[in-house]
């Protein structure tokens, strides 16, 4: 009966010959995609030093610019991972809407909306200074999921793509925050001699931060890296182990197969997607808590987007993300050490873009080099074959 | 009264006229199956481009051209990640539209850009027309290109080998990958088409209509484009009376606080993109998208 | 077994199609091995063989579609090479696709013209969609949208697009899977037309020994990737071919089933099979209860009726045939009850209590099992593994306080593997790397490891071999006999007749006939279908 063989059977395990065979041949497939990261990575570092030599600079010194304000200190390495920690929890939001086969690329708003929750909760709720926090933590986040809601909502009732609503969404978050901030009876900024009125809230009471460990110039950070590392935990279990992680993952790979098991793409998409904005929203949230201490227009610089960048790097992997989602925060605690030397801030976007393109690009290189030589082979083998006939 | 309006109108039609450009390109693309983010990207790089390209040669002509060289560019970039190399069409749209936004805002801060405009020409008698006349025959040159280019690509959708091949790959690209055609090939050059068309929308919009760039000067239009063509249920009658109420919407953002009416700043700003919703809202489900929209083509898979 | 070639008659021109030595391998899998095929000009050549036997990749490799790893291709006796579709239709080999290649929203001339190099021409194309419609009794509208014809005038535009470019060679893949009776016969004579009068050659895949019977001059078997015999169609029977094609003796029960002998289906006295003759026993009308009630259930979908006062009971270990033409309403019947869409009115009700339909699980949770006729798509998690599939639906059994048990699952898969004899290198196995057969096999074991008082199943056996087939006819057979009420949708007439003690006919959405199996009148039945009064 042939139908009880597997198709693609299983290629046979390597006699053991002896290890030196299997190394050899490990590195016979690890070499050309180093070779490959290593290219690619260079074409972009050398593109952004192309960059900042634009500016004058040496493109040295904006490596020890770089290194300065990253890692050279206890300090730097604490700002780090300030940096590092919105990123990280976007980036975990990311992964769980991945993973039910949703594309939300509107963290930036979202992020924006719980930064605005969080700190009207914040400003305005009476009461302990923990217990204000948490709720405005809460709160922050529940912002942010209002935020995907209208998104999701849009989605499942109308059919229109997440993707395009949750981008034009973060653009009306922008306005809407500018607006919160810039009114007298909401977050505007009270100041007791009539100065400039800039468009910003006031300074929190300091028992409604969020608690910070260390002190300057010794290692000092907020404790939002602590929670986006419990919250990696978190999800990583979450989506590995769990029921809710099992059907969410069989409604990302196959929408019908999941619906006929009773897992319906509108309850746990739906779910999936207020989670990213949930998560996208506590980053704001921690931002403004663990930062800024107060709301302002930009307070985002654009985390959500790099937060996104993040998980998609990251392949949609919640542990890989953290190592990213450091490195992206040193780049951006380097860019702010960078810009006082006369470079734009925004070779730091620029690189960061450059770079994910260049992470992409090898593993996807490989793949296309693999069909190209398949299809090659088969014109060789025609070629020769006819060859032999004629 | 009539006055404001043959001026809201004309302000209509300056504002509609970049949106139109690329709404031209996304709706061939989306026709073949795609949604194109990096239309955001392709539009600023056309718009930094241009004034770039004009500050270059001092020519605003030769700056269209440069901004629809940056948009093939980027348009070429982004279809072989994502149409060669198979990588996420949104990871490689997102990723170019930051980029973009960042590579024009930091050039912005370290080069020296000039002002350049085209000129306007106003075709004699029609231009006179009452109500009318200012909107439509009194623009910037290259903004009369929409006359040859919209017809031109209903023509091509509608009468060639090359738009029936486009329209099958947006319904059924396994279908047609069985006839021997290399669907890849034909999105990547949909993308391209997306590229110099967006690239020159975007270039309008500087040197056309402002005459200079400004840091993140399109903000969003691309993503708007895109609502348009869904407001528009994927035809291209539909898709270009989608840019003239969204260029609606920017003129009376514009137009409303000379005429009196005040509304809120930040209501004003984002009205485009909550109108660019709720036109979806209303006519998104009641037309049907192309039937393999957004879905990327994996050979051998129905 | 040595290759036999059909001495083509002397005096003539070279075969159309000659193959040598053709080998193509996938990983350590050899899907076809030195295979030799000589196809003689102007006449209809049978392939006959189980799913999995080769055919397809021979087949593939004819069009360009997979490059060969070995062998030699010659047609009208010159080597030829075929790198890609486009150079297969140049050198004048045409398929017709099993799966229609059509796209549905674009009308019938515009299908037709799709492909082809140089400016479309509405006019022209047209002319020739109603000149070879005419030629051949392939009438169809050249103006109108694919996705409104019937299945059996897609299949007309498939051959009108095939043969608008002219071919020497024509390929049918499975061709009379989703077509009527009638409609069946239609293809074949146009089929010989094309043959007789034009000269040209068709090779015409299948597994139905009547219908290569019926239809072919000489036929090529294959089994598991190579070629076992070749006889001229007049010298052989179907015994013979069944035996070749299996590579030993079937139950003529199973033989009828899978390869499609409906003669000796309709006449019981034909038959001397013991388990025939019980299975067209009268049973006792009210003996079991009504597991399963649809009262006039109405359905829409975009606007098209797809149910239309549908009425259906299933009775506790009885097995109903619901017979009838691919798309007429089993589909939306089949997703009813798997809760993925609600009804616009009417009741699905079992053991007497009404259910909301359309909300996700709830079929499941009353206690229905689906086979689904596509279980590619949805029934099954392709790049999941087996372990996972097999707890799919019941997650929650395998886990303690929301977490999921990977031992649990791994115990619970191993059970299922053991008893459904599903073959798979380990439970961990990605779905994806399974024969269609055994992935066939987890979704049965899924289904009924749920204990389900109902097992609704679609097509079974398609795309099955005859071992496949066999597992499953005996275990759909064995459901009911548990007391299980067993809906068996098929459009294969023989599957039906062999299986079930009821037979509903459905036509447009709607049961236009009922009857048991004892009282099956051949004739009548396929007027049903038909959608005639009888």
């Amino acid at each position: 009966m042939s139908d009880t063989a597997t198709r693609p059977a299983p290629p046979a395990p390597p006699k053991s010959t002896g290890v030196a065979v299997t190394t050899a041949i490990w590195w016979r497939r690890a070499l050309p995609m180093a070779a490959l990261y290593a290219v690619s990575l260079g074409i972009a570092l050398t593109l952004a030093a192309l960059l900042v030599m634009m500016t004058g600079a040496s493109p040295w010194s904006a490596v020890e610019a770089l290194y300065e304000g990253s890692l050279a200190s206890p300090a730097a390495i604490g700002l780090s991972l300030d940096k590092a920690a919105p990123l990280l929890i976007v980036a975990l939001g990311t992964c769980i809407a991945a993973r039910a086969g949703l594309f939300n690329i509107g963290q930036e708003g979202q992020l924006l909306i719980g930064a605005a929750v969080f700190t009207t909760i914040a400003l305005f709720m009476p009461g302990p200074g923990p217990l204000v926090l948490i709720v405005a933590l809460i709160g922050g986040a529940l912002g942010g999921a209002f935020w995907a809601g209208i998104a999701a909502v849009l989605y499942f009732w109308r059919g229109i793509p997440v993707v395009i609503t949750t981008l034009l969404l973060v653009y009306i978050s922008a306005q809407v925050v500018f607006y919160s901030v810039s009114q007298s009876w909401w977050l505007q900024e009270h100041l007791p001699t009539g100065g400039v009125m800039a468009p910003q809230s006031d300074l929190l009471p300091e028992d409604r931060w969020l608690p910070h460990f260390g002190e300057y110039p010794g290692l000092n950070f907020a404790s939002t890296i602590v929670i986006a590392l419990v919250l990696t935990v978190i999800v990583t279990v979450m989506l590995r182990r769990s029921t809710w992680g099992f059907r969410l993952r069989m409604l990302g790979m196959n929408r019908s197969a999941a619906r006929r098991a009773g897992v319906s793409a509108l309850v746990f998409g739906g779910t999936a997607l207020l989670l990213s904005g949930a998560f996208a929203g506590f980053a704001g949230a921690a931002m403004v808590g663990g930062g800024n201490h107060r709301m302002q227009p930009g307070i985002s610089e654009n985390s959500g987007w790099d937060g996104l960048l993040v998980a998609l790097v990251a392949r949609e992997n919640p542990v890989l993300a953290v190592p990213v989602a450091i490195f992206f925060g040193m780049l951006r605690a380097g860019g702010g050490f960078l810009a006082s030397t006369g470079v734009p801030r925004y070779i730091v976007d620029v690189v960061t873009a450059i770079l994910v393109l260049a992470v992409v690009f090898p593993p996807a290189f490989r793949l296309y080099q693999r069909q190209i030589a398949t299809r090659r082979q088969a014109k060789a083998l025609a070629a020769a074959t006819s060859g032999a006939a004629a | 009264m009539i006055e404001s309006i043959a001026l809201i109108l004309a302000s209509t039609m300056r504002l509609a006229t970049p949106l139109a450009f690329a709404a031209a390109g996304e709706y061939i693309a989306e026709r073949a199956g795609m949604i194109n983010i990096s239309i955001e990207a392709m539009m600023l790089g056309g718009a930094f481009s241009a004034v770039w390209g004009a500050t270059l040669t001092g020519s605003p002509v030769l700056g269209l051209v440069f901004g629809m060289l940056a948009g093939l560019l980027i348009g070429f970039i982004h279809a072989n990640f994502s149409h060669r190399l198979t990588v996420n069409t949104y990871v490689v749209g997102l990723t170019l539209n930051l980029l973009v936004l960042g590579l024009t805002s930091f050039l912005l801060d370290v080069m020296d850009l000039s002002q350049a405009q085209v000129s306007k020409f106003a075709i004699p008698i029609l231009s006179d027309l009452p109500l009318v006349g200012d909107a439509l025959f009194n623009q910037r040159w290259p903004a009369y290109l929409l006359w040859i280019l919209i017809p031109g690509i209903w023509y091509a959708m509608y009468r060639t080998r090359w738009g029936l091949n486009m329209r099958a790959i947006g319904e059924n690209p396994s279908a047609v990958d069985a006839t021997g055609i290399d669907v890849l090939k034909r999105q990547r050059f949909a993308l391209l088409i997306v590229g110099v068309l967006s690239g020159l929308g975007g270039a309008y919009l500087s040197v056309g209509e402002v005459g200079l760039f400004n840091q993140n000067m399109t903000a969003a239009r691309g993503y708007v484009v895109i609502a348009a063509v869904i407001f528009g249920g994927w035809s291209l009658k539909g898709t270009m009376i989608g840019c003239l109420v969204f260029g609606a919407a920017d003129a009376m953002r514009l137009a409303l606080p000379a005429l009196g009416v005040t509304l809120n700043a930040q209501l004003l700003i984002a009205s485009p993109y909550i109108l660019a919703i709720l036109a979806m809202v209303l006519f998104a489900k009641s037309n049907r998208a192309p039937g393999s929209y957004g879905r990327p083509f994996v050979r051998g898979v129905v | 077994m040595q290759t036999q070639h059909a001495e083509a008659p002397s005096g003539r021109t070279a075969p159309a199609v000659e193959l040598r030595g053709l080998t193509k391998r996938y990983g350590s899998i050899v899907a076809c091995d030195d295979v030799h095929l000589t196809v003689p000009q102007g006449e209809i050549h049978g392939l006959l063989g189980q799913n999995g036997a080769g055919k397809s990749t021979l087949v593939k490799m004819l069009l360009g579609l997979v490059s060969r790893d070995a062998g030699q291709i010659l047609l009208g006796g010159r080597s030829v090479e075929i790198p890609d579709p486009l150079a297969a239709a140049e050198l004048g080999i045409g398929m017709v696709h099993q799966h229609f290649s059509l796209v549905n929203e674009l009308t019938v001339w515009e299908n037709v013209t799709l492909g082809e190099p140089g400016r479309p021409d509405p006019a022209r194309t047209k002319a020739l969609v109603r000149s070879i419609g005419e030629r051949y009794g392939l009438t169809v509208d050249p103006d109108v949208r694919v996705e409104e014809l019937s299945t059996g005038e897609r299949q007309r535009v498939e051959i009108i697009k095939c043969l608008r470019r002219d071919p020497n060679l024509l390929i049918l893949d499975e061709p009379t899977s989703v077509l009527t009776l009638a409609e069946s016969r239609e293809l074949f004579s146009v089929l010989r037309r094309v043959v007789q009068d034009e000269g040209r050659t068709v090779i015409l895949i299948s597994h139905k020994l009547d219908e290569i019977l019926d239809a072919t001059d000489h036929v090529t078997i294959m089994r598991s990737g190579r070629v076992v015999a070749q006889r001229a169609t007049c010298d052989t029977d179907e015994r013979e071919l069944a035996r070749e094609m299996v590579g030993r003796e079937l139950s003529k029960w199973v033989a009828a089933s899978a390869l499609g002998d409906l003669d000796r289906l309709v006449d019981p006295s034909h038959s001397t099979d013991a388990a025939m003759l019980d299975r067209t026993e009268s049973i006792d009308e009210d003996r079991f209860p009504v597991r399963l009630r649809i009262t006039d259930a109405y359905l829409s979908e975009e606007g098209r009726p797809q149910l239309q006062g549908l009425s259906l009971e299933l009775r506790a270990g009885e097995i109903t045939g619901l017979a009838g033409i691919e798309g007429n309403g089993q589909r939306a019947l089949g997703d009813v009850l798997s809760s993925l869409i609600p009804l616009d009115s009417g009741t699905v009700e079992v053991d007497g209590v009404a259910l909301p339909t359309g909300r996700p699980g709830v079929m499941h949770r009353a206690g229905i099992g689906v086979i689904p006729e596509d279980r590619h798509q949805s029934g099954c998690v392709l790049d999941m593994s087996v372990a996972e599939n097999l707890v799919m639906s019941t997650v929650n059994s395998v886990a303690t306080r929301g977490m999921v048990s990977r031992s649990r699952i791994r115990a619970n898969a191993e059970r299922l593997i053991e008893q459904f004899e599903i073959s798979t290198p380990s439970p961990d196995t990605p779905m994806r790397q399974l024969s269609g057969g055994n992935q066939q096999k987890v979704v049965l074991a899924r289904e009924l490891s749920l204990d389900p008082k109902i097992l609704v199943a679609a097509y079974p056996t398609r795309g099955l071999d005859v071992g496949a087939i066999e597992y499953m006819t005996q275990q759909l057979h064995a459901a009911a006999n548990r007391g299980i009420a067993v809906l068996l949708i098929s459009t294969e007439l023989e599957e039906i007749l062999t299986l079930s003690h009821h037979i509903a006919v459905i036509h447009r959405g709607a049961i236009v006939g009922r009857m048991r199996r004892v009282d099956v009148d051949a004739e009548r039945l396929g007027m049903m279908m038909g959608g005639q009064a009888a």
